[in-house]
């Protein structure tokens, strides 16, 4: 008994491994060195409609639908030959009543002596469901980038519009700032000088917010933005009449200034004062209402700093990695304080001078540093 | 004293071209869309000993610069063929022979009309100057079809992925990833398969076919489905004192398939 035990395992295995062959769940063709299949099994034969007979003598490429047949002269074939197997190939087989079946398709060749192709053992696994799911994930990125693209022409034409927004308010405003003017120099009561004071407060506000989006679009449009430099005139009375400006907002507010500018500066007054502006604006927004906005303007050896400072609770750490991104609004608090482009606009002109814009903030006082070279290296 | 080396052109860099070889005479072996210069690893040895064998990648393809890339450039055979004559140029090629496999006998055809001094000898192998049927021109293909091909090649990524792409590129931090890149060819981006397809299989180069002076082989295969029997016949009656040779091997690929007969055709010729 036992002597017969090894012989009859090998009978069944025998048996066993034609049977693993003909019904494993793949198929599997075996083809001479040009494709031409010289068996299937019985899995692909019943997956396909086709039977055994119908296979043999056929090309492999024969049972690809057009698209297939292409892939597999111009890679399939191709690959096979330069690097003897080819694999997770995603092909449709046309079956017997013309349906396509997908499948994924391993391949791999055996050679001769000579090393030309003998034959060529291909393994081909159903893949229907994989198909649709890869389908729908190509589909999917498809709209997702269709998506951007239109969405990206969105961008721009916002940014369009509110640049050429932001150029037309300019008129009416001006025309706003030259009725005020006009009527400062008439005789007025009291009430009505109060009343004037606080529309031409307005009109500086409404001028700085046009100047900064305006800014910020033609940044993002790609101009960036450009300066005028011109180190012989004196850059102290363009910071005097910012000051005086948002004193004139804010005329409950004490805004104390030391100016210590001896040395020229090699900058773009106009850009430097919309900077001041833009930082004075933020700290009589955001400082302690009974403390004063401190402006220290000096040169010191090659170095123009400008630092503005104000009391009240420090900014967080948080909040401080965002403040000069465009739109950031800080961690809640004062509602009507604009866009949040000032301090973003504020750190553009600062890098467009080759400078820095730094902060720092604590419990005694949060105070924006302006630094940069009085003159550029040439 | 050492003779200065002169700096390689760019373009060499850029298409990852090879010289090997002796011999007066230069040869130039451009491979078809799907794969890269591995289709000519059983055919260009054999001319070494008499020719200096020139094999490239076009932009997109193999070991080219992926980054020179221009969808724009590359999406006529003018793009291509341009790159051939300044390759060419840069090697100093002058009555070299051309062999161009598939699209690439078009890429040659209109190469050697931009510069005829370059090439005196085309090898044509599987040519076709119009893959879709068009009136009484018989091309192989509908132009469904080619959509669908352009469709089918979304799904079959030739081992690409995204993982893959920074080594591809040249963004060697990942040499795990490098070292089964080297044993692995044609692979591309599916992006540029796709529109080197869009390319290939979309143009119609019919006005390309105009006769040139340089001697002209024309290699046909049986049963090539991309390229049948019929449009190489088209070919030759377009290009008069073209020789045809219909070879035994079936196929779009003899270079790969029946090399040794492609190499004797080839030889029997120049």
């Amino acid at each position: 008994m036992s002597e017969d035990k090894p012989a009859l395992i090998a009978e069944a295995a025998a048996v066993d491994y034609e049977d693993l062959f003909e019904t494993a769940p793949c198929g599997y063709l075996s083809t001479d060195g040009n494709g031409r299949i010289l068996r299937a099994n019985r899995t692909f034969s019943d997956w396909t409609g086709f039977g055994g007979d119908l296979l043999a003598g056929r090309h492999f490429a024969d049972l690809l639908p057009i698209a297939g047949k292409i892939f597999y002269e111009t890679h399939f074939a191709p690959m096979l030959h330069v690097q003897s197997a080819f694999n997770e190939v995603a092909l449709d087989i046309v079956t017997a009543d013309g349906r396509h079946l997908p499948v994924l398709v391993n391949a791999a060749v055996r050679r001769d002596g000579d090393g030309s192709i003998a034959s060529i053992r291909i393994t081909l696994f159903k893949s229907t469901s994989r198909r649709a799911y890869e389908r729908g994930l190509i589909a999917q990125r498809d709209t997702a980038e269709a998506n951007i693209l239109v969405e990206r022409e969105d961008g721009e034409l916002r940014e369009q519009f509110i640049a050429v927004l932001g150029h037309d308010l300019r008129n009416p405003l001006a025309a706003i700032a030259s009725g005020v003017r006009l009527l400062d120099s008439e005789v007025l009561s009291e009430r009505s000088r109060k009343i004037l004071t606080l529309i031409d407060g307005s009109v500086v506000r409404a001028a700085g917010l046009i100047d900064n989006v305006l800014d910020f679009a033609r940044g993002r449009l790609g101009g960036g933005i450009t300066l005028q430099r011109e180190a012989r005139e004196p850059l102290e009375p363009v910071l005097r009449q910012v000051v005086a400006e948002l004193r004139a907002i804010a005329p409950d507010r004490t805004v104390d200034s030391i100016y210590n500018l001896a040395e020229p500066i090699d900058c773009d007054r106009v850009r430097i004062g919309q900077l001041v502006s833009n930082l004075l604006g933020n700290a009589l927004t955001h400082g302690a209402r009974n403390e004063p906005v401190r402006l220290n303007a000096q040169t010191h050896g090659c170095v123009l700093t400008i630092s503005i400072a104000n009391g009240g609770p420090p900014i967080s750490e948080a909040a401080r990695a965002r403040l000069f991104q465009p739109f950031y609004r800080g961690d809640g608090g004062v509602r009507e304080q604009g866009l949040g482009l000032g301090l973003h606009i504020a750190s553009e002109i600062a890098r467009a001078h080759g400078g820095t814009l730094e902060v720092r903030s604590d419990a005694a006082e949060t105070v924006f540093t302006f630094t940069m070279t009085l003159m550029q290296e040439v | 004293m050492p003779a200065t080396k002169a700096l390689p052109d760019p373009i060499v860099a850029r298409l990852n071209a090879r010289v090997s070889g002796t011999g007066e005479r230069f040869m130039l072996f451009a491979h078809g869309f799907g794969c890269d210069q591995a289709m000519w690893r059983y055919v260009a040895p054999a001319f070494e000993a008499d020719f200096r064998v020139v094999l490239f990648d076009y932009v997109g393809a193999g070991g080219s610069d992926l980054a020179a890339y221009d969808p724009q450039k590359y999406a006529s055979l003018d793009g291509y063929a341009e790159d051939v004559v300044e390759l060419s140029r840069a090697l100093g090629l002058t009555d070299a022979i051309f062999v161009g496999h598939s699209v690439s006998a078009l890429v040659g055809l209109i190469a050697a009309r931009k510069a005829p001094e370059l090439f005196s000898t085309l090898v044509l192998v599987g040519p076709s100057p119009c893959y879709i049927d068009d009136g009484d021109y018989r091309g192989g293909f509908s132009r469904t079809q080619i959509d669908e091909l352009l469709e089918f090649l979304d799904i079959n990524h030739v081992g690409w992925s995204q993982a893959m792409a920074p080594v591809i590129m040249g963004n060697a931090d990942r040499p795990e990833l490098g070292e089964e890149l080297t044993s692995s060819f044609c692979r591309t981006d599916p992006d540029i398969a796709k529109r080197f397809a869009r390319t290939t299989f979309l143009s119609d180069s019919r006005a390309d076919l105009v006769p040139v002076d340089a001697r002209v082989l024309i290699l046909q295969c049986r049963d090539d489905v991309i390229a049948p029997e019929s449009v190489g016949a088209y070919v030759q009656a377009a290009l008069p004192g073209s020789e045809l040779v219909l070879l035994d091997a079936t196929g779009h690929c003899p270079n790969l398939s029946a090399p040794a007969e492609t190499i004797a055709a080839i030889k029997a010729f120049v």
